[in-house]
């Protein structure tokens, strides 16, 4: 339900007969009152399209945007006030102060998840205000300047700054849209749905939830500059207060987040209702404008927790629902490899070499002082029973968490302490035990998001996930959403994404994890024709039949230790192996 | 400024933190049995306990009226019955909007229903501190005892250089603070509910298959939460004025003390509220006043930022 | 004493269990056994409330068991020992066995059911102050399975209890749930992936794959099987 990446010029045209119809309706507005609500409508559009940028893409809740929006309406009255500044150069400086603030609050802060970075968002504004109302800047008055109203923004025809302000709407409607549809966008999308799996697929996390904060903070300062010349005054509560904050979200999430609508829509129809309400009734009932925002919030969350345009928007595709595509085109299934063929796809070099690595959580040691190595173009089977570390060794090989102790060596560079996304680049692709598309798009745009790693171009990178789809036979279902796959579709979409990357070695947790047996066979088929092509492959496994068959080696891990290595016949055979993870039933019952 | 001076004003400052601190604590408490239980963070808990605060003011004024109580114990008598009365608030809301979004079908929403109920509280706190505008008016009001005028006089000590004055009314309140925190400890730590409560926060689905009824323990959890709380804000009432919006004030110091204690442990909420107060009153030696909550707002983020599982938290791994 | 029937289940509309049909008399020890990710777990999940059935019937003593919700379950008589122990770390084991003993006749039979539980796992009695988060894994899984038993219950759904543990550990375990279903007489529904030991223990079993029940039968006809020899006994 992402926005969908795609070239069309359908929303740019959308964006443009909005801006007209605004403006045409703007012209007709004669009212002062209603100008200045013609006004702050799109202030507050840009101020949830710029909370959008961040939280709605990325999924990281910000509470704390009236920081932004705070320091770009002080930088521009003091500017103003204090040094000349006009306006039409104080708002895009606001806009880099603002770009820079959020530099400055990413850098600690996106060191917390979920809950803690929500909080930690909303102590800035606060803390802030408390240092505005200190410094002595209780209320700011931007001198009236009556020569030169252009110079300062001021003009004595309202409809103006309704239409600047229409403007800074736009543009920064273009941008999210823009933004949306380019890597900027999937990335953010991705991050949000499984920041671990994007990390995996080889996206730079830290560094686009940067860009998307700083690029969000420049919009909220230059809006807030804005605001500063329209209301003329500016006061801590008034830029830095919880209702400014709220109100960028609320907008966002009642029109709908992750879009570029959805904010436009909630501040359209939500700011005209409250200030209605609240020229209207505002002396009888005082904070009606406030219960109007609770309300309408809780609202949604209730009805509609998506907000209104992706309401809209499924009740109208829903009408309009394709129909059920045909299943998995047939995999060719080459026929077991001969041991022949085996031998001459192993090579001679290691790819990966783990050295006496061991990890313990508290007091559990799920990885005891294992060493092993992978050679190119080997399958290699990892066994043993639930528990046994199998899943962590993966979690160590590709970066999710680092050795307390050892080395792991990936074509001879040490890349312990190294980030996900690096190892990833360094040709490590995995899927997971339990599999972790982006649920919310498509086959195809899975992918694209395991392409950036090695693409330069969206175009290249769709050409890179197209092949990859192709190789594992899911082209057919390229365009359906992630979330309506079957299990065996899943795991070829996960091998897909991880082959997208242009892996050396693919890290392979539990794929075949409940297949039926023809499904087992079929997603065999397509690792073992990957092997061939020359990638390496590491698989963690349960289905020994399967395994007998397709792997060149097994390591047999217990207890976080290696218990024995070698060939599939000397591995079911081995006495220890029985006793930890085939059974001593095993023994007793093939006696 | 010589020595004994600041020693003095260090230990004002000391007593005044500890006695803030108690009660600070003890809304921390409350705040972080639903954060324990439920793993929800509740936005609108500052305005569950200005309505806490209302309930004080109203029902002391009609205790006052009837000259019941006397007026030295009728504010703390009000505080207490803040509790039941937010308590059955709490479970009503709880009831009809919170638990749309929590628990069980919470974990159908997107990311585990965190942003709906970030969100849903949000709404909640808005609509509760405006609504309060038009129910309780916009102008400030406050409990008055007898006992927040009189302090006791603790010295002079270091011959006749220092002496220490502390508050009769906040030392009343901090002693029923500590002393409902000390209740609610080993209600947890012995009743059934109690252990039923801490067993659906460790594991909801283990308890599930216990047949707890998880749903319903969140409903005490946070009825319980926002009645702890506005207790807390009762006694808050009698030292300090208020209006609908004072709940902002103290939603940060809350989660300043709860995340301080590491989040959902009790004992450490309480310790972490004490903290904030000790803090606060603390930063006026070489802060100037305004600044107080900022003070309050840095130790936070430098707490989140450095230390996420607090001061005084274990690192907690949920299965 | 439990009925399946037709019995589909799964995630967001997503089915992992396809018409799974399964029975448990009264006493009886059943075993279910498949690879990884077959749904057995998903299987107990909804049999405990956890996952919604699609459609299908479960009959628990004749009623209608989706129709009770989840929590009320356990107090009809159910125990459900989930995979990876799950017991509730930063309780006690005291605490942990009395949460066991969360429904009515868990009470009414605590004395009872405690003085059997310490005789079958003394170490419990050992460390009865402890908090369940310390103990070790074999220990942590005797807790789980003791909780499970002291709700008295009719029926005992044991979730992969060898699961992470040392196979000296395991075969205790296994031991002590087959002197439990000797002495208690209650119903055993076992799900594990040691299958030779499973179907050597039980009186029946089922083979889960992919959601569905390709197998059932009585332990020698199902160990004499072909599918099941090459596919769990490695033969």
């Amino acid at each position: 339900m992402s926005g969908a990446i795609g070239r069309s010029t359908g929303p740019v045209i959308a964006i443009i007969v909005f801006g007209v119809v605004y403006a045409a309706v703007t012209g007709f507005v004669g009212n002062s009152y209603y100008q200045l609500i013609m006004t702050v409508v799109p202030v507050w559009a840009v101020m949830g399209l710029a909370w959008n940028l961040l939280s709605g893409y990325s999924g990281l809740v910000s509470f704390g945007h009236a920081a932004f929006f705070g320091l770009g309406a002080y930088f521009v009255a003091l500017a103003q006030i204090h040094w000349g500044v006009t306006p039409w150069i104080g708002i895009p400086l606001a806009g880099v102060v603002g770009g820079a603030a959020g530099l400055l609050v990413g850098v600690p802060t996106f060191r917390l998840r979920g809950h803690y970075f929500a909080l930690a968002m909303l102590a800035y504004p606060l803390a802030l205000l408390y240092v505005f109302e200190w410094l002595g800047y209780q209320e700011l008055t931007l001198p009236m300047q009556r020569e030169s109203p252009a110079t300062w923004m001021q003009f004595d025809d309202q409809r103006i700054q309704a239409l600047l302000a229409l403007g800074l709407m736009l543009g920064a409607m273009f941008l999210t849209s823009r933004l949306e549809r380019a890597r900027f966008g999937l990335s953010l999308i991705a991050i949000k749905q499984d920041e671990a799996a994007a990390e995996a697929a080889g996206i730079d996390t830290l560094a686009w939830k940067l860009k998307a904060i700083v690029l969000s903070g420049a919009l909220a300062g230059m809006i807030g500059g804005f605001y500063a010349v329209v209301l003329l005054v500016v006061t801590p509560p008034a830029v830095f207060g919880m209702l400014v904050s709220a109100q960028a979200l609320i907008v966002a999430m009642f029109g709908g987040v992750g879009t570029v609508w959805g904010p436009v829509i909630g501040a359209v129809v939500l700011v005209p209702l409250s200030e209605f309400l609240h020229a209207q009734l505002g002396n009888v009932i005082p904070g009606i404008q406030g219960v109007v925002y609770g309300l309408a919030i809780v609202a949604v969350i209730l009805l509609a927790p998506e907000g209104v345009y992706w309401k809209v928007k499924d009740v109208l595709l829903r009408r309009a629902k394709k129909p059920a595509d045909a299943d998995l085109a047939p995999v060719a299934l080459s026929a077991f490899a001969p041991v022949v063929e085996r031998v001459a796809r192993i090579g001679t070099t290691a790819v990966f070499e783990v050295r006496n690595v061991s990890k313990a959580f508290g007091g559990l040691k799920a990885v005891q002082d294992v060493s092993l190595t992978v050679m190119s173009g080997e399958i290699l089977g990892i066994i043993g029973p639930n528990g046994a570390g199998k899943t962590t060794l993966f979690n160590l090989l590709n970066g999710f968490i680092a050795p307390d102790q050892g080395q792991i060596m990936l074509g001879g560079r040490n890349i312990v302490g190294d980030k996900p996304y690096r190892i990833c680049a360094a040709g490590v692709g995995r899927t997971f035990q339990v599999v972790r598309p982006f649920r919310r798009m498509t086959v195809e745009q899975n992918v694209i998001v395991g392409a950036y790693v090695h693409t330069a171009s969206n175009d290249e990178a769709r050409e890179v996930a197209r092949s990859a789809i192709a190789d594992v036979g899911l082209s057919a279902q390229a365009q359906r959403l992630a979330g309506e796959l079957s299990n065996k579709q899943l795991r070829l979409l996960e091998l897909a994404r991880a082959l997208a990357g242009q892996p050396k070695v693919l890290l392979l947790d539990e794929t075949l994890a409940g297949l039926g047996g023809d499904d087992v066979e079929a997603v065999i088929g397509v690792v073992r024709r990957l092997a061939e092509k020359g990638i390496t492959i590491v698989i963690i496994e349960h289905t020994m039949p399967a395994m007998v068959r397709l792997v060149d080696r097994f390591v047999v891990l217990d207890h976080g230790a290696v218990l024995a290595q070698g060939s599939p016949a000397d591995i079911t055979r081995d006495p220890a192996v029985i006793d930890a993870y085939l059974g001593k039933r095993w023994r007793i019952e093939g006696a | 400024m010589n020595a004994a001076q600041f020693t003095e004003n260090f230990l004002q400052a000391l007593s005044a933190g500890l006695l803030t601190g108690a009660v600070y604590g003890l809304m921390c408490v409350g705040l972080s049995l639903i954060f324990g239980v439920m793993r929800v963070i509740n936005f609108a808990q500052g305005d569950f306990m200005m309505l806490g605060m209302y309930v004080a003011y109203y029902a002391f004024g009609l205790f006052g009226a009837h000259m019941v109580f006397g007026a030295a114990f009728a504010p703390y008598l009000a505080a207490l019955l803040a509790g039941p009365v937010i308590f059955i608030l709490g479970l009503l809301v709880h009831k009809l909007l919170v638990s749309r979004v929590t628990g069980m079908r919470g974990s159908a929403l997107e990311s585990e229903g965190h942003y709906a109920q970030l969100i849903l509280t949000l709404g909640l706190a808005l609509i509760i501190q405006n609504g309060g505008l038009y129910v309780f008016g916009s102008a400030p009001v406050s409990i008055t005892t007898p006992l927040s005028s009189n302090a006791w006089e603790i010295g002079p000590l270091h011959g006749d250089l220092i002496s220490v004055f502390v508050n009769q009314g906040q030392t009343v309140a901090a002693v029923i603070a500590v002393a409902a925190v000390i209740g609610f400890v080993l209600l947890m730590g012995r009743s059934r509910l109690g252990k039923s409560l801490r067993a659906a926060a460790d594991n909801p689905e283990a308890a599930v298959y216990m047949g707890i009824d998880v749903e319903r323990a969140h409903r005490l959890a946070f009825g319980f939460g926002v009645g702890i709380t506005a207790i807390g804000g009762g006694l808050l009432a009698s030292s300090y004025p208020f209006q609908p919006y004072v709940g902002l004030e103290y939603v940060i110091v809350m989660y300043a003390g709860v995340v301080l204690g590491g989040m959902g442990s009790v004992g450490g909420a309480f310790l972490g509220g004490l903290t904030i107060g000790l803090v606060q009153q603390l930063s006026t030696l070489v802060l100037p006043n305004q600044l107080q909550n900022t003070a309050i707002f840095v130790v936070f983020l430098v707490i989140v930022l450095l230390r996420p599982q607090g001061l005084f938290g274990r690192v907690a791994r949920r299965t | 004493m439990l009925e399946i029937d037709g019995l589909c289940a799964g995630y967001g509309g997503v089915p992992v269990l396809r018409d799974v049909a399964l029975r448990v008399d009264a006493g009886e020890f059943v075993a279910i056994v498949g690879p990884n990710g077959a749904g057995k777990s998903t299987l107990f999940k909804t049999i405990s409330g956890i996952v919604n059935a699609l459609s299908g019937t479960i009959r628990f003593e004749g009623a209608d068991l989706l129709a009770v919700a989840p929590a009320s379950r356990p107090h009809r008589g159910i125990a459900h020992v989930p995979e990876g122990r799950q017991v509730f770390p930063s309780l006690s084991v005291f605490e942990n066995l009395e949460m066991g003993a969360y429904t009515e006749t868990g009470r009414r039979d605590w004395n009872q059911n405690l003085e059997r539980i310490h005789t079958w796992f003394p170490v419990l009695a050992e460390r009865s102050k402890a908090l369940a988060g310390a103990l070790s894994g074999g220990q942590q899984q005797m807790l789980a399975i003791a909780r499970g038993l002291a709700s008295s219950p009719k029926l005992l759904m044991l979730d992969e209890p060898s699961m992470g543990l040392a196979p000296a550990t395991a075969d205790e375990i296994f031991e002590r749930i087959v002197a439990i279903h000797d002495q208690a007489r209650i119903a055993v529904l076992l799900v594990e992936q040691r299958v030779a030991e499973a179907l050597h223990y039980a009186d029946r079993g089922y083979v889960l794959e992919a959601g569905q029940v390709v197998l059932q039968g009585s332990p020698d006809a199902l160990k004499s099987n072909d599918r099941i020899r090459q596919a769990y006994l490695g033969m």
